[in-house]
């Protein structure tokens, strides 16, 4: 998503949007900006006659949202300008993004560029596992993908390779032909003919890689290029090599190939934005909802050309979430979006500290899938969204159930450790993502809890509305308050917000963090801290009081919009597998209304994204401008 | 092990980053030149102080303002200012490292060796606005390609017996056919796709062709081919998963040395964590918070005290790595000898988040060319780049300039 669009600031800030002219806005921007950025030489080579028309807002919007990314950052005005009050900066950011969006969006939602994705890792093995029917865990080998977009690792542009990758793609190919030409299934799989009365080598392995190839590439092979496929295998007998080894030394290369790598869409030269290509749209459809190839059906689906058939889509779509490889789906998609697979890295809650979560592998393992298994069953089930909020459900297990001091959760008593949906007994304040502990644990210090960073959490998780980032010349902290004082951290925090530089922010952070504090580092429910009673109070700036989770999350409840928007921006992202633009958050609004006029529905939800123009449809191919040599011309 | 060869030995380049910055008062020696006194952080070099540089007042500009680590971390070897985004246009500039090693990437079976002990940092920070992969990588070939980086000590190790093995059979043939045919797969691709998708298509042809040359190379034996300089030990490959940090760091440390020693490479990157990484270093004695949060300290006496631990154990690690290096012989000299190890982190004060007066450590003879065993202090505001003009002057790789330099750094070299 555009920065803008995730302007609406913090939770005051929403209703904001529209509460502003387009006068208004220039009048903000001459009392602030025009010293620097008018006149002959501009600062930063930016003139204010570049924002000066209504017309700006369409033909610049890129200039308007990057001047309102700085102002919501504090980076502008500099150092020693005068800096507008907050409220006008998130009324003027507020307006910024409406208005240009509003601009954007005029002519409806559009389909987007088409990237060529190369798989990740996670993507990889598990396209392995499909392509071979076997199960090995060949992730670990390949170096991890960073992320970009909305945050998720399927992102096209931070998919770069490097030497090691080569290296590794070389290295693991020739590992898995070896394994899969040892293996009972893997061989059922491949060898489709064989050498035999009438069927010659070459003939055999003819077969073989028209079978496989379309597979490993999941788009028909025409014969053009199944060909030196073919020419490979012969190469290899020429060198020795006896039929299966030659055979599986030609599926070696075509797992190291460009077409088995990278998801490439048939780019669009009609200049004009057009459905998807089948077999483009069959594979966005599994990468999104299974994390790997498409299997037989929907490749099938494609070659008779109805999978762009909304009736189609819809049944695939219902299809795929109740299989097993959506699980896969729900759980990259909910331990990037929550941050909670941090909770096997940095994040993890300390041994010393929390025995019990560091000895007890079963219970780490229930903590970490509680939230997915969640989601999944929210999709599956087609139930509201709004029960990621809060929640008569859950997910059980008899170790959660130990770890969360309830002893009346309703399992099933022949599998008490498998996890399960359960309703749960009024009073639980186990509802939602915010009673889970993997989410209370990956918002806090190892050691202890934070309100900032459970506050910051929610604001940037839930809501959509991370707060901005500290500004660079605030005091530090002690100037506040008495270093290692014996005082609580509610005390502490408050003195913190006499300035009002933190107290801008803080204020808004810090009670949400606040009615948290029932639960400890590891999610579990407490009373006391130190010997203290909790306090689980807090009141946002816009008056909205409230103590405990239970009212927390009655007030994030009131504020599902926000929430709805969010993971939506961040759901379209995933699916597309690269970071949003202008004209994609248009497609959000619409999804949004969708999903608001269907009770919020799941099943709505996840339907209107993939009926979505930017899921279905490509925008033209952009014009060769550079090529990568000159880009990366020093 | 086979014996050492004896022609010159090359030269090696490495660099260890450390994350969060330092305790400034508890880093910087008081005094300049050679009689300077080891500060509390610098005390595990007390054995190797004449052969190590402490550096001090130089910065990296190009750091300045963006954020509190992204723009500071992944510049510290590029000294460029990276492009703010979530990822869709990433830019940087070319690192130290890589520069140095396009100039001998044909003489040894791996270019660089990037190394590092946690995984990439996965996300978008939506706070500042900067993908994590900036965090992650301080290895760039070019402003686009941050190199990924090895952290299984055990795939480290098999990547440099196999490497240093060479190929087996007609293993080498066959892969140079395959290779073949997926570069002919690319280019055929390439000719019938967007704009934007030539260039990861251009991405794609540049490393398997560097794959394929690797490859050749290795093949085509003739009496100028590589051979290693002590032959990689195949009993010794290190566990899979380390017990601790502590045991990770040395393991990979391990690698670097094993990799420098045995010629499989003469340029390596460590990363002992991500920007802004919170590992917890609790398994120091009186330690009780994470790495980040430590550096921090706003003036607090006991987290300064936690923040000097942190910093002095890195600085052990350096100093195990250098000994190691020292133990290593090569002819009349040793590996370290003739080896380069630049330690640095891309802030002074974490709790600052300040880019003026980094702490830089250089250790190592790099080839007889290095003047070690001194506290150089410069004027304040000398540019990092300085250091990186006269580093790659003594690998055998000089350049006029390196990003915002103004020419070599004096000091660091002996004179000619």
């Amino acid at each position: 998503m555009t920065p803008a669009a995730r302007f609406p600031l913090l939770l005051a800030a929403s209703a904001l949007a529209t509460a502003q002219s387009f006068e208004q806005s220039q009048t903000f921007l001459r009392l602030y900006c025009a010293k620097c950025h008018e006149g002959t030489s501009p600062a930063a080579g930016f003139h204010l006659r570049s924002v000066a028309e209504p017309t700006s807002l369409k033909d610049n919007a890129r200039k308007w949202t990057s001047l309102a990314l700085r102002v919501r950052n504090v980076e502008m005005p500099p150092k020693n300008s005068p800096i507008p009050p907050l409220d006008e900066r998130e009324r003027f950011i507020g307006w910024v993004d409406h208005a240009v969006r509003v601009e954007a969006c005029a002519a409806g939602p559009r389909g987007g560029p088409s990237p060529a994705h190369r798989l990740n890792r996670d993507e990889y093995a598990a396209t392995i596992r499909d392509l071979f029917d076997m199960h090995l865990d060949i992730g670990q080998r390949l170096p991890a993908d960073g992320a970009g977009g909305e945050g998720f690792d399927n992102a096209a542009e931070t998919l770069f390779l490097s030497p090691l990758h080569a290296e590794k793609y070389l290295e693991t190919a020739k590992l898995l032909a070896d394994f899969a030409a040892r293996e009972f299934k893997p061989r059922q799989r491949i060898l489709v003919a064989k050498p035999g009365p009438g069927v010659t080598p070459t003939e055999a392995a003819r077969r073989i890689l028209d079978t496989f190839l379309p597979r490993a590439f999941r788009r028909p092979v025409p014969a053009a290029e199944a060909a030196p496929y073919l020419a490979l295998y012969e190469s290899a007998r020429k060198q020795g090599l006896a039929f299966e080894p030659s055979v599986f030394f030609a599926i070696r290369a075509a797992l190291v190939s460009p077409h088995f790598l990278f998801r490439v869409e048939p780019p669009n030269t009609t200049g004009a934005p057009r459905p998807l290509d089948q077999y483009a749209l069959a594979s966005r459809l599994s990468y999104f909802l299974w994390g790997s190839m498409p299997d037989e059906l929907l490749l099938d689906v494609a070659a008779s050309g109805q999978l762009q058939d909304p009736e189609v889509l819809r049944t695939m779509v219902g299809r795929m979430l109740r299989h097993d490889r959506s699980l896969n789906f729900a759980q990259r998609f909910i331990e990037q979006w929550l941050h909670t697979r941090e909770l096997g890295g940095e994040k993890a809650p300390d041994a010393k500290l929390f025995p019990t979560y560091a000895t007890d592998e079963e219970l780490r393992a229930d903590i970490r899938f509680q939230p997915i298994l969640f989601f999944r069953e929210v999709l599956v089930r087609g139930l509201p969204l709004t029960e990621l909020i809060d929640s008569k459900y859950t997910i059980g297990t008899s170790n959660l159930t130990k770890h969360y001091g309830l002893t009346n959760l309703p399992l099933d008593k022949t599998r008490l450790k498998q996890p399960q949906l359960v309703e749960m007994p009024p009073g639980t304040n186990r509802g939602g993502l915010l009673g889970m502990a993997a989410v209370l644990a990956v918002s806090s210090h190892p050691y202890r809890t934070s309100p900032v960073l459970r506050g910051a959490w929610i604001l940037d998780s839930m809501l959509g509305t991370p707060p901005p980032p500290p500004p660079a010349n605030v005091p530090p902290l002690e100037d506040a308050m008495e270093p290692s004082s014996a005082k609580s951290m509610r005390e502490r925090l408050e003195q913190h917000r006499l300035n009002p530089v933190c107290a801008s922010c803080h204020s808004r952070i810090d009670p949400l963090g606040f009615a948290l504090e029932n639960y400890d580092a590891i999610g579990r429910w407490r009373d006391q801290d130190g010997g203290k009673p909790i306090d689980a109070a807090g009141t946002l700036i816009d008056g909205t009081a409230f103590n405990g989770p239970a009212e927390l999350k009655k007030a994030l409840f009131d504020r599902k919009d926000l929430f709805v928007r969010n993971i939506t921006g961040r759901m379209l992202g995933y699916a597309l597998g690269r970071g949003l633009s202008l004209t994609d958050s248009c497609a959000v609004d619409d999804i949004v209304a969708k999903v608001k006029e269907n009770d919020y529905s799941s099943k709505a939800w996840i339907e209107a994204i993939v009926l979505s123009a930017p899921f279905r449809e490509q925008a033209p191919a952009a014009v060769p401008a550079r090529t990568s040599k000159e880009r990366t011309k020093q | 092990m086979a014996a050492p060869t004896t022609s010159k030995p090359p030269v090696r380049l490495a660099a260890l980053y450390m994350p969060n910055g330092v305790n400034v008062a508890e880093w910087f020696p008081a005094d300049k030149g050679s009689d300077y006194k080891l500060t509390p952080s610098l005390e595990p070099l007390r054995d190797l102080k004449d052969r190590v540089l402490v550096l001090s007042n130089l910065w990296n500009a190009a750091s300045k303002g963006g954020d509190g680590h992204y723009v500071k971390e992944a510049a510290i070897l590029t000294c460029t200012t990276i492009k703010k985004t979530p990822g869709a246009d990433i830019a940087n500039g070319i690192s130290l490292d890589q520069l140095a090693a396009l100039r001998v990437k044909n003489e040894t079976p791996l270019p660089s060796l990037e190394l590092g002990v946690t995984p990439v940092a996965i996300g978008v920070d939506a706070v500042v606005g900067y993908t994590r992969i900036y965090g992650s990588h301080i290895a760039w070939s070019n402003p686009t390609t941050p190199l990924a980086r090895e952290i299984n000590p055990r795939s480290a190790y098999e990547r440099l017996f196999g490497a240093a093995s060479g190929p087996k059979g007609n293993s080498a043939k066959m892969d140079a056919l395959l290779l073949d045919r997926v570069l002919g797969d690319a280019r055929m691709l390439r000719n019938r796709v967007g704009a934007t998708d030539k260039i990861r298509l251009d991405e794609y042809l540049s490393v398997m062709r560097g794959l394929e040359e690797r490859v050749q190379r290795a093949s085509q034996k003739t009496a100028n081919s590589w051979k290693p300089r002590v032959a990689i030990d195949a009993s010794a490959a290190p566990p899979e998963r380390p017990k601790d940090h502590a045991e990770h760091v040395r393991l990979m440390l391990d690698m670097m040395a094993l990799a420098f020693q045995s010629d499989t490479t003469r340029v390596s990157t460590f990363m002992f964590g991500n920007a802004v990484s919170n590992v917890s270093f609790r398994f120091l004695e009186g330690v009780s918070a994470g790495h980040h949060d430590v550096s921090h300290h706003q003036k607090d006496a006991d987290k300064l005290r936690q923040y000097q631990l942190i910093n002095r154990w890195h600085v052990e690690q350096f100093a195990y790595l250098l000994n190691k290096l020292a133990g290593m012989k090569e002819g009349a000299s040793t590996v370290l000898d003739n080896s380069m190890v630049l330690f640095a982190s891309a802030l002074s004060d974490g709790n600052k988040h300040d880019p003026h007066n980094l702490p830089l450590l250089l250790g190592g003879g790099g080839g007889g060319r290095l003047d070690t065993g001194r506290h150089l202090g410069y004027t304040e505001d000398t540019p990092l780049a300085n250091l990186y003009v006269s580093m790659l002057d003594a690998f055998g790789a000089p350049v006029e300039r390196f990003a915002d330099s103004t020419g070599p750094l004096p000091g660091v070299l002996k004179a000619a």
